[in-house]
């Protein structure tokens, strides 16, 4: 695929990272990421000991998620703020996600860190534009604070929407659980906050896909076992995520890890009902390690065995994504390092029959290292988003293909 | 808002150091760098890693308050290097562990270090306040020193003699007796 020039998304010197990119239903793209806040250190916070490096100010937590559109993936609207208190805004395990209702009015979640600025106890905050430019109060969907980590947000075909997060209100047994609610498209709670598994991987990202109008939806997350096993499992609803069916082991890499793998799977619906699902695992050993991609044929009931996308080159959590095209290709975004051991961003097809694959090829070129990246499709136009860090700085960019000649 | 049209830069004077210090103590992949943007099919793999035997790769990295951070600095007595996030659940796990190691390294004449991998200055800092972290933080901001340890992810930590042997490894939350079975193994009873 031959890729425009990279654009860079938010206000630079604010240092963007973490974006999320989704297509409302009108056909603008539209970014959800986070930027410093501006603002000097929390006042009664300020810490003399603890000056930023480069002396323009202290280093504060405070970070804010920026909403924009663009009709091209080249020209981007000014960005409007999400949340409407300044509020440590995660980006760095899970920034915001957006869904779109039938109006294309926004609804965006992020998390923010517990009463102790715990991040592994964290609430998970929901806003969504108010119809005047602007956005309504954020407010707290965990029920039980300071409980929940990593949410996703899909919207229905009926209007409403459904919030999946990893929540840790249950504390032992470990490890954590998943929980659900969803939202009407006025925003208010249509459910309360329900229990739909348990065994999640404590620090690695969820993954939605839908079908049937949001009354089949398929959920996939990485379990933990007692002996710190790490495999990925599908979770199918057919009732409209009011249940979930057992699990299904997408595949038994046996990963066994005490420490945070950091990195969870991606999941994608083609025209043909076939799910693909994208991971990094390490394996049984470090010759396995790498970006492995599947495929569920039966709607879940059982997946082919593992394609490797991408070998590690160095021991290194890589972050995998993928989107599906109208076409059923499926687009693969990973991180990995390069040459001279910068983590970089690669991609690869995987064309319809399921086989066919397209030679790697690397899209960023990171002074120090890309990572997290992000995608979206639609009418052949592909967007590939990720952040750039480079010691204390980070960007958003964006390159944008056609997916045909 | 602004938008930008970024093309490639030149790596800085600093991070060039950092890249030539993995390449050379960690033997990291090719040593023919590509200018050009490659269309890559699998890499070589690394095959060097740290063991338990093998010299400490050195680093030189900034702390949280911005003074320079070296493995050299510490030859000559035992240290216990510990790699965390503040996103990371098991490093809070083992955090009061490790600031009580540290807390008492200077009566029994050894020295813990932390390096904060993927993370932000600004999350660390908070961190460092609230576990009120008595030890030195070094911030791997652009995750070389954790490349060249070998890291998937954090915690881990490692057990460095006076004369910069790797004498243990802890992969994960460390335990008071795995700690303590560590500990003896850079010369210090617990």
């Amino acid at each position: 695929m031959t890729f425009g020039p990279e654009i860079g998304i938010g206000k630079i010197e604010a240092n963007p990272s973490t974006p999320f990119l989704r297509y409302a239903p009108d056909g603008r793209l539209f970014a959800v990421w986070t930027e410093d806040h501006d603002a000097p250190w929390p006042e009664g916070k300020q810490s003399a000991e603890h000056q930023h490096s480069r002396g323009d100010r202290a280093p504060s937590p405070m970070r804010n998620a920026f909403l924009a559109w663009s009709n091209d993936g080249k020209t981007w609207s000014a960005r409007k703020r999400v949340n409407s208190d300044v509020e440590a805004v995660q980006g760095k395990e899970n920034g915001p996600k957006v869904a779109f209702d039938t109006n294309n009015r926004a609804y965006v979640v992020w998390s923010i860190p517990g009463g102790k600025g715990d991040k592994t106890r964290a609430n998970i905050r929901f806003a969504r534009e108010d119809g005047k430019d602007s956005f309504t109060l954020a407010r707290t969907l965990n029920e039980v604070k300071d409980a929940g980590r990593f949410p996703i947000i899909e919207a229905t075909l009926e209007g409403n929407f459904l919030v999946a997060w990893i929540d840790r209100r249950i504390d032992n047994p470990r490890p954590r659980q998943l929980y659900l609610m969803k939202i009407g498209a006025d925003g208010k709670a249509l459910t309360k906050n329900y229990q739909a598994g348990e065994g999640l991987c404590e620090c690695c990202k969820l993954g939605f896909a839908f079908a049937d109008a949001g009354k089949t939806v398929y959920l996939v997350d990485r379990e933990v076992d007692s002996n710190k096993i790490r495999n990925h499992v599908l979770r199918k609803s057919t009732d409209g995520a009011a249940s979930f069916g057992a699990p299904v082991e997408i595949s038994n890499d046996g990963w066994q890890v005490p420490s945070c793998p950091h990195s969870g799977p991606s999941i994608g619906r083609d025209s043909r009902g076939w799910l693909h699902v994208v991971w990094f695992t390490l394996g049984r050993s470090e010759k396995e390690a790498g970006t492995y991609y599947s495929v569920s044929k039966d709607n879940g009931k059982s997946f082919a065995p593992r394609q490797l996308v991408h070998a590690n080159t160095v021991p290194e959590i890589l972050y995998a994504n993928l989107a599906v095209g109208n076409d059923d290709t499926v687009y693969l975004a990973w991180s990995n390092l390069d040459n001279r051991s910068r983590a970089q961003i690669f991609m690869r097809t995987i064309a319809s029959d399921g086989q066919t694959w397209s030679s790697i090829q690397q899209i960023s070129n990171a002074r120090a290292n890309a990572g997290r990246p992000v995608l979206a499709l639609k009418n052949n136009q592909l967007h590939v988003a990720w952040t750039e860090t480079d010691g204390e700085d980070s960007r958003v960019i964006l390159r944008s293909a056609a997916t045909r000649r | 808002m602004k938008l930008r049209i970024m093309g490639p830069t030149l790596i800085g004077c600093r991070e060039a150091w950092h890249l030539l210090a993995a390449f050379c103590c960690a033997a990291l992949l090719s040593t023919l760098p590509s200018i050009a943007w490659p269309q890559h099919d699998h890499p070589t793999r690394q095959s060097a890693a740290p063991v338990v035997g093998s010299l400490a790769v050195p680093f030189d990295l900034n702390s949280l308050d911005g003074k320079s951070v070296g493995l050299a600095k510490y030859r000559g007595k035992p240290l216990v290097v510990n790699f965390f996030a503040s996103w990371c659940d098991p490093c809070r796990e083992e955090m009061p562990l490790i600031n009580e190691l540290a807390s008492e390294g200077a009566k029994e004449g050894y020295s813990v270090l932390g390096i904060a991998v993927e993370d932000s200055r600004a999350a660390i800092t908070e961190y460092a306040r609230e576990f009120k972290l008595v030890f030195p933080i070094a911030l791997d901001l652009n995750s070389t020193v954790k490349r060249s340890y070998r890291i998937f992810g954090p915690p881990a930590t490692f057990f460095i003699d006076g004369q910069g042997i790797v004498r243990d490894v802890v992969l994960g939350p460390i335990t008071p007796e795995r700690a303590r079975e560590a500990m003896k193994k850079i010369g210090i009873a617990r």
